[in-house]
């Protein structure tokens, strides 16, 4: 009986296998196999070895979308997560506004990144709403064309990306602040521990789960970033803010490079395998040690 | 952990949630200790924190109401006049009556298929301890971490091949297989919680495994379920490039492809820019309102389980 019942169980497992399997893991293996051929997303297509990633490590622009991708991705991690753990800390010690000011935060959350960008490029545009502010409060020379100027257009797509998801670094770190045992926390203040004292070696380490959690989610999230330089910059000026993920999209869709396009992606995905997972291991070490 | 043996007279401190006690009240008369001058300098942090990250929506929703040329005079200036043309206008240049019925059509359909193939999936990988069942559930999981944009192109063929292209259904089973992972996740975690004596008693009295999920375990999951639904409903509702990519038949486009179609933000005004801004995030704030508890319970549970 128990043996029935075990077969029929498993049959449960069969329709999300299926879909699963049709619309992710095949077309997964499929993107590999096309990297190494000249498809033009055609019936025809011929194998043509590493032609593809030959051509790849020659092109300029494929390194730079690379370093862009890295490098916003590492921006986008420290200050979110720094601004996240600066609020939830501070959100801590105020029980009064906590619940009111956490649901504040995280509003922009909600919204989808086409709008924020929508929003942004207007605050970010030349007449626009940040440059009016800093007119407005006497800080006129730090007027600056934020998307138009290379040299800021990375970090202001990223400022997008930091507005939005700060809230839910804060939710994270807070539900941890909010777990941890009072005990401890209140004999450190019997102590006579300064504040920083308190931070640094009791809730420092009984945050390392949350740290663990909020780095891996943001690192994924910010080296697969689409909609925000899309619609903010679409890349330029001069290609400061190409992504890897759209040298995928205009290769794939728009230049009629498939397969160039295809091995691109296969490099997001080594890149993102790559990074997260020795970040997570890196912190899993660290949650241990601690 | 404290037993009343051990403590005669139990303090109250003890007893009291997390969240009653932290700072230091600050007292009157006291002169300014450098932990109070910390305390103040967070709470103005905290403040001005605050206020940045609201001034962006504040600034959308009243710049929305005004009137272009008001805007254009002076864009942080006060409100001279008072408009709803702009949202009517936006209304219009989205299709947005028909997009949303689209979009709320695609998030529903997903949701439900996610959640029913999830929830069927999570069970058996729960209850079966064998090998090849921790090697489905790790092949699962493995795919919380693969980017879209890698899937993207052969999964347009694919579509093409199965003649899915513009179709709703197409894209459900996207969005569908895109989630599964998470899903998968959620529920299998969850139901490993969930002790095993009432299916046992089931079985005994010859309750077979497809009564027993639908009797006993289905009414259980409600709590992950609405955490799993706040978080994937944002995620498909909220999406831009698979709508853009798979269904660009006129009449099935959804909010965020309209609104990335119709709108160039480099060109256009912040009165136009901003409604159209607002109309898209609608619906979800409509459901935030509603569900505001769950869904911060659950966008941070969710992640720290």
């Amino acid at each position: 009986m128990f043996h029935r019942r075990r077969a029929t169980m498993a049959a449960f497992l069969l329709p999300a296998i299926a879909v699963y399997a049709l619309f992710i893991l095949y077309p997964l293996f499929q993107g590999v196999y096309l990297s190494f051929t000249d498809s033009v997303g055609g019936p025809i297509s011929h194998f043509v070895g590493t032609d593809e990633y030959k051509a790849m490590a020659d092109d300029p622009a494929v390194s730079a979308a690379l370093w862009h991708t890295v490098l916003y991705a590492v921006v986008v991690v420290v200050v979110q997560n720094g601004l996240g753990l600066l609020f939830a800390s501070l959100l801590f010690r105020r029980p009064r506004v906590r619940k009111a000011l956490n649901v504040v935060l995280l509003t922009p959350t909600l919204i989808s990144p086409l709008m924020a960008a929508f929003i942004w490029s207007y605050l970010f545009a030349p007449n626009g709403g940040l440059n009016a502010l800093l007119d407005g409060v006497g800080l006129g020379a730090l007027k600056h064309v934020w998307l138009g100027d290379p040299s800021t257009a990375l970090y202001s797509v990223a400022t997008v990306n930091i507005w939005m998801f700060t809230g839910y670094s804060c939710a994270i770190f807070l539900a941890s602040y909010l777990s941890m045992p009072t005990e401890l926390l209140e004999a450190a203040a019997l102590d006579g521990a300064s504040g920083w004292r308190r931070f640094r070696s009791i809730e420092w380490p009984l945050l390392a789960p949350a740290l663990t959690v909020n780095v891996t989610l943001s690192l994924i999230g910010s080296l697969k970033v689409f909609e925000f330089p899309l619609v903010l910059t679409n890349g330029g000026p001069a290609g400061a803010t190409d992504t890897l993920t759209l040298l995928v999209y205009r290769n794939i869709f728009g230049g009629g490079k498939f397969a160039y396009g295809v091995a691109i992606a296969v490099l997001l995905l080594v890149t993102v395998v790559v990074l997260s997972s020795a970040t997570n291991s890196l912190l899993r070490l660290r949650e241990r040690r601690v | 952990m404290t037993s009343p043996l051990t403590t005669p007279v139990p303090a109250p401190e003890v007893g009291r949630p997390a969240g009653k006690r932290d700072a230091p009240r600050p007292r009157i008369a006291e002169p300014w200790t450098p932990r109070r001058l910390a305390a103040g300098l967070g709470t103005t942090v905290l403040c001005l924190g605050t206020v940045l990250f609201v001034l962006p929506f504040v600034f959308t929703i009243v710049t929305s109401l005004r009137t272009a040329a008001d805007v254009a005079r002076s864009p942080l200036g006060i409100p001279h006049s008072f408009t709803l043309k702009n949202f009517t206008q936006a209304f219009s240049q989205i299709h947005y009556g028909t997009s949303t019925l689209n979009t709320l059509l695609i998030t529903g359909l997903s949701c439900a298929l996610i959640t029913v193939l999830g929830a069927l999936a999570g069970y058996p990988l729960a209850r079966i301890t064998a090998g090849w069942s921790t090697a489905v559930y790790r092949l699962f999981i493995l795919g919380t971490s693969i980017p879209v944009f890698v899937v993207v192109a052969p999964l347009y063929l694919l579509m093409r091949d199965l003649n899915l292209l513009d179709t709703y259904a197409g894209v459900v089973f996207i969005y569908t297989a895109l989630n599964l992972p998470l899903a998968v996740f959620f529920y299998t975690s969850f139901i490993r919680q969930i002790p095993t004596d009432l299916e046992e008693a089931a079985a005994l009295d010859g309750c077979g495994a497809l009564r027993t999920f639908f009797v006993i375990i289905l009414p259980l999951l409600r709590p992950v379920t609405s955490t799993l639904l706040t978080f994937i409903s944002l995620q498909i509702w909220n999406d831009l490039l698979v709508p853009l990519v798979f269904l660009q038949d006129p009449g099935k486009r959804t909010v965020m492809v309209n609104a990335y179609s119709f709108i160039d933000p480099h060109t256009v005004q912040p009165t136009t820019l901003f409604p159209a801004a607002l109309l898209g995030v609608l619906p979800l704030f409509v459901i935030f309102i509603f569900f505001q508890r769950q869904m911060v319970a659950g966008m941070s549970a969710g992640a720290v389980k």
